[in-house]
């Protein structure tokens, strides 16, 4: 039913309602920040600069896949079966990965040359996600889980399901230097966070991208042809796999089998609880980087309480669920 | 009924979808006939279709999903649940076969039991809520078995071993269950006032809470069933191997959105459909047996079959789209 | 290309515009001539041509024949771009706006300002804010969101993105007014009025005659796919010239005779009350009657109806159905105690539009056309049938997908869906929404009719004159609370009228009486 002129009449403030209110905004926000309060003082060294820092530099592929993700889910919308979803990203991720390693320590290339092949394997994983999604017309949730399943499928011919271990003096550099006491794969972030800040929320591509994935139509009425945007969406995804590549080949020093299904999880949680950031209640980058911090931050906590690794999944699907429950009950209480 | 949308009347433009498809089909049929000595014997068929058994289930239980407008992530979980469920009541807890049948059922259930708790309870999108569900269920699945061993039951019954190995008659049992499932499935999605409330739930939530469906039973009911559904498909698993493996459902959840979705672009309105489903999954069933039967490397043999699954998809969309009868103008 | 009139040049001239789409011809010969400067009215029966006419001129239809000049220049491949370039905005029905965007970001939504690639984000919402308030006399704040705006904001935002760009010299307005409430109509008009004194002409299509009376200088009546009559100087003689042209014959009486017995009370509350919209609502409805519910936006009318179809929690108060005591969670609750609800947005609510006719008929009565579940064919078409030709459905193809049907008959599919199911208290919310004056006519019948066959009806409608026309009885809802009621016949349109605004501005009483001039000249009324 149209809510457009329900919301006229005034209602009486109590306590109650605005206490609910700011717990299903804030929630996710409030149990992590509880958590975190739990973990700190269950554990002398989860406020450690060791830990901190640790994490933070956890968080950093992470973040950058999620702000991949945050560019599709604005272009595509919210509704996540008919909308916009990303579930190869950590796949192209793991590939570009791979490419960099095995260029680096098989092929005897240099750190660019590497890179560049890196860059391109991502592109072509987003250039085939455009062509299905845009081209076939089929939903991403099938189309982007096809290309996780593909992908990871040549990966494994790529790479004969082995580690590929790298000790090129470049990545050992981007893996150890700690300019200003901090790791470098956190800069990287910081540095990937400002511009797809700029990109996605600072700039009238950004803009119209949102309007795209808000309001097919209402987007097409303003002269803004969807498409275009959908597509440039899974291909910035691309590069932010790409990106995503260099700190994952600096933090675990090459290239190992496996790094896709951990990200996959960290990076649907990162994104959507980032969305609870927002005022708007939308993905958003700044968002998304906070989010994989959180999680990153919790990971390592829960490792440091010593909770098994087969409860730690676990506890991360329960998040994701409370985060996205608390959102859901916020938006039909707005309806 | 002289509904448009769930009955399987085709129109020309169908017909064509579905014979370009089905042309592909035969493709590649023909091409693994050629290409190894034993794919086209009788013995191997049959293979293909008792084999094709389990991801039925987990597709139909995906085909109800998506018809009321959602869709579940976590059917591989369920598939898991039961099959883990259905040996661990008869070795753990020393039940008869047929109750471990019953206790499978409702692990299943209970996987559904929770996605239709967020979904309708919550008001949780169903991809996330099954997502989640996804991740809980596999960890779940961990700590249950003290980190991801396999349960394994040589022992077995023989009533429950014939499930998947034996036959009645003549014909393999797993395909008389598959069958009366399908038919099953067929009557209540595309014939009964229940499939019918189903689709318009599905096509239009809103219009159908008006009209006066109970869509939040209804929903509910499709997450439970279909959790129950892909658990049969579990239970066909632990009888042939006598063997459970942790998540070895993930990979059916693929490949079951892939049938669902071959088979609804064989339909002139594009809906999930029963009919179609199955031949999705015959389709997959063939091209898995091919690629094994080349004796490939198995990590290339992965990769082809995600490639073709893509290209399958894409070329049953794209024919779908284009055959499609335009809708004459609105007012 | 011949000329309306020798003297200035028009802004858009359409001539000979003949478009078809399989099984019918839209457009046939149609001729719109609009001078610069005008605000020139449209108006036509839905199916009249006068939407596929716009959409031809928005670029979205490509005409069959014809020759289309903008300012004297002549258009042979119309696209969208081509249409704004030549001075042409449109202001679509439809808001087309993203509920998490800001007003700002809407405003400015396919122009953005920026320099080197990077939103002038300030800038934006300085200009947006200062545009709206001097152009369109609204104060609103660049930053806030979209979906925190009430309708006529969100209609004015729609405006001011169409025009913020400059370089408008035809404004085409479709069906403006249409989700508004009374009291939000003069915003818009005020807009129109404005831009018409900026030199910028305006054609707006609308359904209400007397906006357009009051707002236009000219008018152009449509009827079967082209123009039969230009209008000027309207006032209120113009009403029954313009219906006379639409429907091509004398409209007899809108509002039928009633005279029935009402019969045992259907509905009773009391005491109702929701979260803060509504309380203290005491209601009863008998068979055979009909009971108006009036109100203007946030009189907490459409509340209360959403409350008692079941789509709304009751916190207060007690609802009986048929008797009983009745506590809704949904409309399926409602349904099983015998009540129905005809809603307001039909495409969205009322029916699904990929299903068929027949479906959509057949919906809330699948159990009794079934055997245990099993629906049997035969009974499913024969109900489907039956319905489709007591309520002349048009046409009459069962099988066709429900998006495919006119307004009015989409409106009459859902009554026939609930003719069906039998029920004892139909709700209607804003039955004649978006359906042309000839298809009212015949729905104010049907209402009738149910009446008549022992349904208790409760009509709730922004159009005042339509409830005194059809109604017993009218409650009158100011502010959440029940104001009074009134006896047909017991008062003239303009005491219910100020009764309905509170007493307010007078202006509101022009917008809330819309439809008078249309009713008053077309027959006798009940009063």
């Amino acid at each position: 039913m149209s809510t457009a002129t329900r919301g006229g009449a005034e209602r009486a403030a109590t306590l109650l309602p605005v206490l609910r209110r700011v717990l299903l905004t804030r929630g996710p926000l409030l149990l992590f920040a509880a958590l975190l309060l739990y973990l700190s003082l269950a554990s002398s060294a989860f406020l450690s600069m060791a830990n901190l820092l640790s994490s933070l530099t956890q968080a950093a592929p992470i973040a950058i896949v999620s702000f991949g993700l945050a560019a599709v889910v604005m272009g595509g919308g919210d509704d996540v079966v008919a909308g916009g979803i990303d579930l190869s990203i950590p796949a192209a991720a793991a590939l570009a990965t791979a490419v960099v390693s095995d260029q680096l320590t098989n092929q005897g290339a240099g750190v660019i040359w590497a890179f560049t092949l890196a860059v391109l394997a991502a592109l072509i994983v987003g250039a085939l996600n455009v062509l299905l999604v845009t081209v076939v017309g089929l939903t991403s949730i099938l189309s982007t889980l096809a290309m996780y399943a593909t992908v990871v499928g040549v990966i494994r011919v790529y790479t004969g399901n082995r580690r590929i271990t790298v000790d090129d003096p470049t990545m050992l550099f981007i893996r150890d230097a700690r300019p200003l006491g901090i790791p470098m794969p956190v800069w990287v972030m910081f540095a990937a966070a400002l511009a797809f800040w700029l990109l996605l929320h600072r700039s009238a591509f950004g803009m119209r991208l949102q309007a795209v994935g808000g309001n097919q139509e209402a987007a097409a009425t303003s002269g803004i042809r969807p498409r275009p945007y959908i597509a440039a969406s899974f291909l910035i995804a691309g590069v932010a796999a790409a990106v995503a590549a260099l700190a994952l080949v600096a933090r675990g020093s090459g290239s190992s089998p496996g790094i896709d299904e951990r990200l996959l999880v960290d990076m649907v949680l990162a994104t959507f609880v980032g969305a609870a950031f927002s005022r708007r209640n939308i993905v958003t980058v700044p968002g998304a980087m906070l989010g994989a911090i959180l999680v990153a931050l919790m990971s390592n906590g829960l490792i440091l309480i010593r909770v098994d690794n087969s409860w730690i999944d676990g506890f991360k699907g329960v998040l994701i669920l409370i985060v996205v429950a608390a959102a859901a009950l916020q938006n039909r209480r707005r309806t | 009924m002289t509904t448009t949308d769930t009955a399987t009347s085709f129109n020309l433009g169908a017909w064509v979808a579905k014979y370009a498809f089905v042309a592909a089909f035969a493709g590649l049929f023909a091409f693994f006939s050629l290409r190894t000595t034993t794919f086209l014997s009788t013995s191997n068929l049959m293979n293909v279709l008792e084999g094709s058994m389990i991801l039925l289930f987990v597709a139909l239980a995906m085909t109800l999903v998506v018809s009321s407008g959602g869709i579940d992530l976590s059917v591989g979980i369920a598939l898991d649940f039961g099959a883990w469920f259905v040996l661990i009541a008869m070795l753990e807890f020393d039940l008869a076969w047929p109750l471990a049948l019953i206790v499978a059922l409702l692990g299943g259930a209970l996987v559904g039991a929770l996605n239709a708790f967020l979904i309708v309870g919550l008001g949780v999108t169903p991809f996330l809520a099954t997502l989640g569900t996804f991740f809980i269920g596999r960890s779940a699945q961990q700590i249950g078995t003290g980190g991801g061993g396999n349960v394994s039951f040589r022992g077995a019954p023989e009533g429950f071993q014939s499930l998947a190995r034996g036959d009645t008659l003549g014909i393999p049992n797993a395909l008389i269950i598959g069958a009366v499932v399908l038919a099953v499935f067929y009557v209540v999605l595309q014939r009964s006032t229940h499939g019918t409330r189903i689709h318009a739930m599905g096509l239009q939530d809103p219009a159908a809470r008006v009209a006066g469906l109970r869509t939040r039973r209804y929903r509910a009911l499709v997450y439970v069933l279909s959790g129950a559904t892909a658990s049969i498909g579990g239970i066909l698993l632990s009888s042939g191997l006598r063997l459970y493996t942790p998540q070895a459902g993930f990979a059916y959840l693929l490949d079951a959105i892939a049938a669902v979705f071959i088979g609804a672009s064989m339909h002139p309105r594009t809906r999930p459909n029963v009919p179609g489903t199955l031949v999705g999954v015959l389709f997959l069933g063939v091209l898995g047996n091919g690629l094994d039967l080349l004796g490939l490397d198995f990590n290339v043999k992965a990769a082809l079959r995600g490639g073709i699954l893509v290209l399958a998809l894409a070329l049953a969309f794209l024919v779908s789209k284009h055959s499609a009868a335009s809708p004459a103008s609105g007012e | 290309m011949p000329r309306t009139s020798s003297g200035p040049e028009p802004v858009l001239e359409m001539t000979g515009i003949d478009k078809a789409f399989p099984g019918v011809q839209a457009l046939d010969g149609a001729q719109l001539s609009i001078l610069p400067g005008e605000v020139h009215g449209l108006v036509g029966e839905n199916g009249a041509g006068k939407s596929t006419i716009i959409k031809i001129l928005a670029g979205v239809y490509e005409r069959d024949a014809g020759s289309i000049l903008i300012g004297g220049s002549p258009l042979e491949d119309l696209t969208s771009q081509a249409v704004h370039e030549l001075g042409v905005r449109f202001v679509h029905q439809e808001l087309h706006l993203v509920p998490h965007l800001t007003v700002a970001e809407s405003v400015f939504m396919g122009h953005e300002l920026s320099r080197s690639g990077l939103l002038r984000r300030r800038e934006m919402r300085r200009r947006a804010e200062r545009f709206l308030s001097e152009r369109l006399g609204a104060e609103l704040d660049g930053e806030a969101l979209i979906r925190d705006l009430g309708s006529a904001e969100r209609k004015l935002v729609q405006v001011a993105r169409a025009l913020v760009d400059e370089g408008a010299r035809l404004v085409v307005f479709d069906e403006p007014t249409a989700p508004l409430a009374s009291g939000e109509i003069d915003r818009v008009f005020a807009a129109v009025e404005r831009l018409r004194d900026q030199g910028v002409a305006c054609l707006y299509v609308s359904h209400y005659l007397a906006e357009i009376t009051r707002l236009c200088d000219r008018v152009t009546v449509f009827r079967n796919g082209t123009d039969v009559g230009s209008l000027a100087q309207l006032d209120e003689h113009s009403h029954r010239e313009m219906i006379r042209l639409m429907v091509g014959r004398e409209l007899g009486q809108l509002f039928p005779e009633r005279s029935s017995e009402p019969g045992e009370v259907v509905l009773a509350a009391s005491g109702l009350g929701d979260d803060g919209a509504f309380s203290e609502v005491d209601l009863e409805v008998r068979r055979g009657e009909i009971v108006g519910v009036a109100g203007i936006l946030g009189s907490g009318r459409e509340e209360l109806i959403d409350a008692l179809a079941g789509l709304r929690r009751i916190r207060s108060g007690r609802l009986e159905l048929v008797g009983r005591r009745a506590r809704l969670r949904s409309p399926a609750d409602a349904l099983d105690r015998g009540l129905a609800l005809v809603p307001r947005d039909r495409r969205n609510d009322g029916l699904v539009l990929a299903m068929s006719a027949a479906d959509n008929v057949n919906l809330a009565t699948l159990s009794e056309i079934a055997r245990t579940g099993w629906i049997l064919r035969d009974a499913a078409d024969q109900q489907a049938r039956r319905m489709v030709d007591q309520l002349d459905i048009r046409p009459a193809a069962v099988d066709r997908p429900a998006r495919l049907f006119s307004g009015g008959n989409q409106q009459k599919m859902v009554l026939a869906r609930w003719l069906a199911a039998d029920v004892d208290v139909l709700l209607f919310d804003e039955p004649t929404v978006g359906v042309d004056i000839g298809a009212k006519a015949e729905i104010y019948q049907r209402m009738a009719e149910v009446a008549e066959r022992g349904a208790g009806l409760l009509v709730a409608s922004n159009d005042t004159s339509e409830l005194l026309g059809i109604c017993d009885r009218i409650i009158v809802m100011v502010r959440g609370r029940i104001a009074g009621v009134v006896q047909r016949g017991e008062v003239e349109l303009d005491a219910l009228i100020a009764l309905v605004t509170g007493g307010d501005a007078a202006g509101d009483a022009v917008g809330a009486g819309r439809h008078a001039e249309d009713a008053a000249e077309i027959g006798e009324q009940d009063r």
